[in-house]
């Protein structure tokens, strides 16, 4: 799919989920899957998440804008319950969440979240912690370490029974570690995934967007406005 | 394997409930935000629901062929929330003695000793023990398996389990799968917290401080494999110290001595030797099988000493010398400088 230009547009702009841009911006849906329970690192997770238990969000409506500067992604799906882990909510449950993918080399596998010197990135948005972002770097199951977390900025809304959440970051990042690096003109691998917290889901428990590309989806960055 | 592995016996015929390894150990590590409502150690009434309330029935562990069998996370309420008190309206709120201090924000119904000195049995046959516990320290830990990063760690030199809390990520999988509910949420850092056993007095030579802390002589520390020492004695030598539950599958390196209670009256009032006060089915069910064996040896031993003044195992427990009772961390800790965590 396509990241859509829209110069002039600050920050703050592309992360106000509600704005006018994103109603103008063409939107994919992009179908999820659980996680496999097979895929989880210990036993005492895959107890607990047997097959069929894992990936209660089934679907989400993605759009990426850019202003030149920094890229969004706008992700949308539908979840009965606002699981912020505000007070007064069940203190054993967890918070909605939400991330983009990156493949940070080619030939990053997808399903295994990187391996050793195929480093994948993530953008990643929580319900409790809404407002800011972050940012992580994986090589294989169970790595994932937060890398420059403030160059992410995420901010969710939710409204009419669903979340809209918009994750950014700058097209390009300082960074010693294997971050996403995007520019207009080029091509990215990217998936998304999608947690419910109010199913218990955390770690690896989430839904996935699988793509045609090796797993992956495909951004194009748009040059034109 | 670590390499070694540090233990606890806690004797249950001299706990009598005093909770000063609680506040000992309270005092020492858990008073930083977030982590008002957890008791490394706690000691409830035995039979008891304990806590967090009805843990035994929460799942987790292993089960027979070794499988992670699945738990359910604790909540706050089940352990006991820390209470507020309204200090401010008492003290300052002009209602003279019309006010008294008391609990803000509704009336709790459990916390760390809500079931104390209950028990069980029917007068004149009731009975109770004290239970206290830590974190098992296990030889398998199920808190260890769970964690889908490795942040939590058992260590190599002496097997006192850890939680990484740079690569704790909250996840809580710990949580659900120690069936022993041991390991503690701290809502404000977001990560796993659970007793340390004391490694940053244990590395300087100073015993754990709900050990060293103790005025009943409850609790023997040191290395499992230290033939000299109490632990090896009354575990390997004697086997009268017992892990809990160890059905649950996780080879605890905490150990306890069952308790050998007066035995029952019978109708007449006359006293029914051969009718424990506590039933052996009930201490079967907290210690295993093997727990019989090991009242049967302390009740044999109890006699020697009583008739001949001479049985290895009775001093042992009466631990006359209490630097006998921690494997060489005997220096006192006023000697030593220890990490605390500080707000």
């Amino acid at each position: 799919m396509k990241a859509g230009y829209v110069p002039g547009v600050p920050l703050q702009g592309l992360l106000d989920a509600q704005a006018d841009i994103w109603r103008q911006a063409s939107s994919q849906v992009i179908e999820l899957m659980g996680a496999p329970s097979g895929l989880q690192p210990t036993s005492a997770v895959r107890a607990q998440f047997p097959d069929g238990a894992i990936g209660a969000v089934k679907q989400v409506s993605v759009a990426v804008l850019h202003n030149g500067g920094e890229l969004a992604f706008r992700l949308a799906w539908r979840d009965a319950t606002a699981d912020t882990g505000a007070d007064g909510q069940d203190d054993v449950g967890f918070p909605d969440a939400a991330a983009v993918l990156f493949a940070t080399r080619s030939n990053a596998p997808l399903m295994t979240m990187g391996a050793p010197g195929l480093p994948v990135s993530a953008w990643y948005w929580r319900a409790d912690e809404n407002g800011r972002g972050r940012q992580v770097t994986a090589e294989g199951l169970g790595t994932t370490q937060t890398v420059h977390g403030d160059q992410v900025h995420a901010r969710g809304v939710y409204a009419d029974g669903g979340w809209a959440v918009v994750i950014a970051r700058s097209l390009r990042a300082q960074s010693a570690g294997a971050v996403a690096q995007l520019e207009m003109g080029a091509a990215a691998s990217f998936s998304v995934a999608v947690w419910e917290g109010s199913h218990g889901e955390r770690a690896g428990v989430k839904s996935f967007a699988l793509g045609p590309l090796g797993g992956w989806h495909e951004l194009v960055v748009d040059r034109k406005a | 394997m670590s390499k070694r592995q540090l233990a606890m016996v806690m004797d249950l015929n001299k706990c009598l409930g005093c909770h000063t390894c609680t506040v000992a150990c309270k005092q020492l590590w858990t008073r930083d935000e977030g982590m008002e409502y957890m008791w490394w150690n706690t000691v409830n009434t035995m039979p008891g629901r304990g806590a967090p309330r009805d843990w035994e029935q929460m799942g987790g562990g292993f089960t027979p062929d070794g499988q992670a069998r699945p738990g359910r996370l604790p909540k706050r309420a089940e352990f006991g929330e820390a209470w507020k008190f309204d200090h401010e309206g008492s003290y300052y709120g002009g209602q003279g003695d019309d006010s008294h201090l008391k609990i803000k924000d509704g009336s709790p119904d459990w916390g760390p000793n809500w079931d104390e000195d209950e028990g069980a049995g029917e007068y004149p046959n009731s009975f109770h023990f004290y239970l206290p516990r830590i974190c098992n320290h296990c030889t398998h830990p199920a808190c260890v398996e769970a964690c889908p990063r490795g942040a939590v760690e058992k260590r190599e030199e002496d097997g006192i389990v850890t939680v990484n809390e740079d690569r704790c990520r909250g996840y809580r999988f710990c949580q659900s799968a120690c069936p022993y509910k041991k390991m503690y949420f701290n809502h404000q850092k977001k990560v796993a917290q659970k007793c340390i056993f004391c490694f940053p007095r244990i590395e300087q030579g100073v015993a754990p401080a709900c050990a060293r802390q103790c005025p009943g002589r409850v609790r023997f520390v040191g290395y499992r494999d230290d033939e000299a020492a109490p632990i090896y004695k009354l575990v390997d030598k004697w086997q009268v110290a017992l892990p809990l539950h160890p059905e649950y599958g996780t080879e605890p390196n905490v150990f306890y001595v069952p308790p050998v209670l007066p035995a029952s009256y019978g109708p007449d009032g006359d006293i029914d030797e051969s009718k424990p006060r506590i039933p052996d089915e009930y201490l079967v069910s907290l210690f295993g099988p093997k727990v019989l064996d090991a009242l049967a040896t302390i009740k044999a031993e109890r006699e020697k000493k009583r008739a001949t003044g001479e049985s290895e195992l009775m001093d042992l427990l009466i631990a006359y010398e209490w630097k006998n009772m921690f494997g060489g961390f005997d220096r006192s800790p006023e000697t030593v400088s220890v990490i605390r965590w500080r707000k």
